[in-house]
């Protein structure tokens, strides 16, 4: 009996198939034009996400991905590539064949997405780099300024310190963020204070991973070698600001310490006074920025004449909303958007609380009544 | 000589009497459940998107994204036949792949040149060689030196991944030579449509072929012949996949942007002009895996032997047998089919990252069990490995285009799988 089902529902699914072949034989793209998961008038828009279990993207950026595409009245669909960047490729090709316009691109690895990205917009599929850079002339690449992160660290912690022993806390030596962020410092008036002899650089160590334990580490390595003169320390990210905190208590040293991402423990030291400011980035601007974008490319804008929303929180806007050439380190030319990145320090913790990013309990955890205004 | 045709026996019931005529084609009942399963997935999909999914791109997509992983479950139904397990085949994929790029990237440069007419066959046999070590150290450990297949692998898969950030000094390396890339398919890595009719004309010539060979053999030894119907039975339905596989190639077309292109360089216009892209050349490679693979687990004494060390090692090592060597080049063979695939996963993304081929063992043996390989041993298919890795392929990409979130879709493929061993583990309780 299986047998027998089997052999018509053979029949049936060559029957349809070939028909459905000569159909389609003369489309150049091979496929049938009509409706897959969106109409040939609406707007369906793929985001290919490189590791969708992480925290922030589900919480943030996907929300606000959404709503924006919604408001244009195109319709989202996603991918997750788990963190691995040939089923990313895999994912990019899938899309394509939904007949999405537009591919908002979080890549996991910037050179090995390219071949699947050529062959999306052969297609004629336009692609968004999202947050991390795609080496591709074509693409719009919408993202934070990395490199205005450490200026922010280093004019905050100049401002309360403006001299003695710093030490500086890097992240993963792979990660070109990192190097960013360390030359935004050296603008951000940390060269200027080395080279008049106001600060002096006791420690400065790149942490593999970004790991907050290996942060610990360190800065009891530079505590020790130094009997604990250390004045400020320049963390690169909240994660290993919190090893840092750990270290420092363990002396009871209360000192000017950066970080950056919003993470709510490095919040929740904000509020107490432990860490002087975490510089964030506001992902949900981000993703209503990328899903504004993409409507407007799908509807045929050129790259050129894209805008940032107008609605972007003041602190996070761009000084003006079109987009501006960006040279890559491979020497590319990209179309891009960049948004500020935002420093919270005590006294603006009311932003990423009214922001919806973190709750008033998760900031004001252990804070004593009346002593940060956000916490009342 | 005599001639004996097999017949069905008399005075069956209808039921049986199917069955009975099924057997008569000697074609394998499980082997013919999976091509069911298949075409009820894409049935099930198509009448879920009212047709939409039917569309040969996709069917052609889904077909190539497997193809990795099928090769490298050819070479693991052989080594889980044997009673053993193989984890280690992700990571000498991904040290294979990163020698090409690195090859292809650093080395040819400043020696022999990029983009060279034989470039691409010295890295590709550079590779082979590498795979071929690499699963050799591992099959001595395992064969001669005695230690557990299980441990042996779990420490390649270790080592060799730490082996790749060794080669690529922690950095992705790209690209590969441009003959090299053909080798992952799209449109440029295709056959174009006139060879894969010219293709597929071979490999039906092929099928009768082997069908006279097979019935002249049997008569010239003795043995009961097909019915004359079964024999041409299978042959049109041989012909009638090969020409669908055909028409569902040439179903794809070359994109509007590689059409520009092509006008361009050959300073042509691009109105009207439309290419046919034809079978990929993954899937070429797939086929001549699979064909060679099956006529060495059929065919020859190797194949033989492995399935006899996987019914019962005692039996084989007392029945003269040199289990050990055996299982030594069940483990060779699997690293050059860690080669081989690492070909294409390379030449797919251009180059090689760190993490390529990061998880695959997980696929590659749930594409064997679910195709019929068991493992208690001495039980397993190589084109049911094959269609193994199409239903895992063919389920993700289906779930993905009707829009489940993924951590859904990794559930549906454990629930097909346990089912599919499940399934299997009745009916062969059943038929003892």
């Amino acid at each position: 009996m299986r047998q027998r089902l089997a052999a018509l529902a053979a029949v049936a699914v060559l029957a349809l198939a070939a028909c459905n072949g000569t159909g389609s034989s003369n489309a150049p793209t091979g496929g049938t034009p009509a409706a897959s998961s969106g109409t040939a008038a609406g707007c369906v828009i793929g985001v290919s996400w490189n590791n969708y279990d992480q925290e922030r993207w589900k919480k943030a950026d996907e929300p606000a991905i959404k709503a924006a595409i919604a408001a244009g009245g195109g319709t989202y669909t996603s991918t997750d590539a788990h963190d691995s960047s040939d089923q990313q490729n895999k994912d990019i090709q899938t899309l394509v064949n939904q007949h999405v316009k537009v591919i908002i691109l979080l890549a996991k690895d910037a050179t090995a997405v390219l071949p699947a990205v050529t062959a999306a917009e052969q297609a004629g599929v336009q692609i968004i780099g999202y947050d991390r850079l795609i080496e591709d002339p074509k693409a719009l690449y919408i993202t934070f300024d990395n490199k205005r992160v450490g200026t922010i660290m280093a004019q905050t912690l100049l401002g309360v310190q403006p001299t003695g022993n710093y030490a500086i806390i890097k992240g993963d030596p792979g990660d070109p963020n990192a190097a960013f962020l360390r030359s935004g410092m050296d603008d951000g008036g940390l060269k200027d204070a080395v080279s008049s002899g106001k600060v002096k650089i006791v420690g400065e160590v790149n942490t593999p991973n970004w790991d907050t334990t290996g942060a610990k580490n360190e800065m009891q390595a530079i505590l020790n070698a130094n009997n604990n003169k250390v004045d400020a320390v320049l963390s690169e990210n909240d994660g290993m600001a919190t090893g840092v905190s750990q270290a420092l208590q363990a002396v009871g040293l209360t000192i000017p310490l950066s970080g950056q991402d919003g993470d709510a423990a490095a919040l929740n030291r904000v509020a107490l006074g432990q860490q002087t400011v975490s510089v964030w980035k506001n992902a949900f601007a981000l993703g209503e920025t990328a899903g504004s974008a993409a409507i407007q490319m799908c509807g045929g804008t050129a790259l050129a004449d894209v805008k940032a929303p107008s609605d972007l929180p003041a602190a996070t806007k761009p000084a003006d909303l079109n987009t501006h050439d960006f040279t890559t380190p491979g020497n590319n030319t990209v179309k891009s958007i960049i948004l500020n990145p935002t420093p919270i320090l005590k006294a603006n913790l009311a932003d990423v609380i009214t922001a919806g990013w973190v709750t008033k309990d998760q900031v004001c955890t252990g804070v004593a009544a009346g002593a940060v205004a956000a916490c009342g | 000589m005599t001639e004996t045709v097999a017949a069905p026996s008399p005075g069956l019931g209808l039921r049986n009497r199917f069955n009975e005529l099924v057997r008569l084609t000697e074609l394998d009942g499980r082997l013919l459940g999976m091509i069911v399963t298949l075409i009820a997935i894409e049935i099930g999909f198509g009448i879920y998107t009212g047709g939409n999914i039917l569309n040969p791109v996709n069917l052609l997509t889904f077909v190539t994204q497997a193809i990795e992983i099928a090769i490298l479950a050819t070479g693991m139904v052989l080594v889980i036949v044997s009673r053993n397990i193989d984890l280690s085949v992700g990571s000498v994929l991904g040290v294979v792949a990163m020698v090409y790029a690195v090859l292809m990237h650093e080395v040819y440069p400043t020696t022999i040149g990029v983009n060279t007419p034989y470039g691409w066959l010295l890295a590709l046999a550079a590779g082979m060689g590498l795979g071929v070590i690499l699963g050799g150290i591992q099959g001595f450990l395992i064969a001669y030196a005695g230690i557990p297949s299980f441990v042996v692998t779990l420490g390649g898969l270790l080592a060799f991944r730490g082996l790749i950030f060794d080669i690529s000094g922690g950095s992705t390396q790209a690209p590969d030579d441009k003959q090299f890339v053909t080798l992952g398919g799209g449109p440029l890595g295709s056959l174009g449509g006139t060879m894969s009719w010219v293709l597929g004309a071979i490999l039906g010539v092929a099928i009768v072929a082997y069908l006279f060979y097979n019935r002249r053999q049997r008569r010239k030894f003795g043995f009961p012949l097909r019915p004359m119907w079964a024999e041409v039975g299978v042959a049109v339905g041989g012909i009638l996949i090969v020409i669908f596989g055909v028409l569902v190639s040439n179903a794809y077309h070359w994109p509007i942007g590689l059409i520009k292109q092509y006008a361009a360089e050959h300073n042509i216009s691009p109105n009207g002009l439309d290419f046919e892209a034809g079978i990929p050349w993954p899937l070429v490679i797939l086929l001549v895996v699979t064909v060679a693979m099956t006529f060495l687990s059929t065919k020859r004494k190797f194949g033989r032997y492995v399935y006899a060390i996987g019914g019962n090692p005692e039996a084989a090592e007392l029945g003269g047998i040199n289990t050990r060597w055996t299982i030594m080049k069940i483990y060779i063979l699997m690293g050059f089919l860690c080669a081989i695939a690492a070909a294409i996963s390379s030449a797919q993304i251009n180059g090689a990252t760190n993490d390529l081929g990061q998880g695959y063992e997980l696929l590659v043996i749930s594409a064997a069990v679910i195709g019929g390989t068991s493992f208690a041993g001495g039980v397993g298919t190589i084109p049911g490995a094959v269609l193994g890795a199409i239903v895992i392929y063919a389920l993700r990409y289906n779930l993905q285009f009707i829009g489940l979130p993924s951590n859904n879709q990794d559930i549906v493929i454990a629930i097909v799988l346990v089912a599919a061993v499940a399934f299997d583990t009745y009916t062969r309780r059943r038929s003892t």
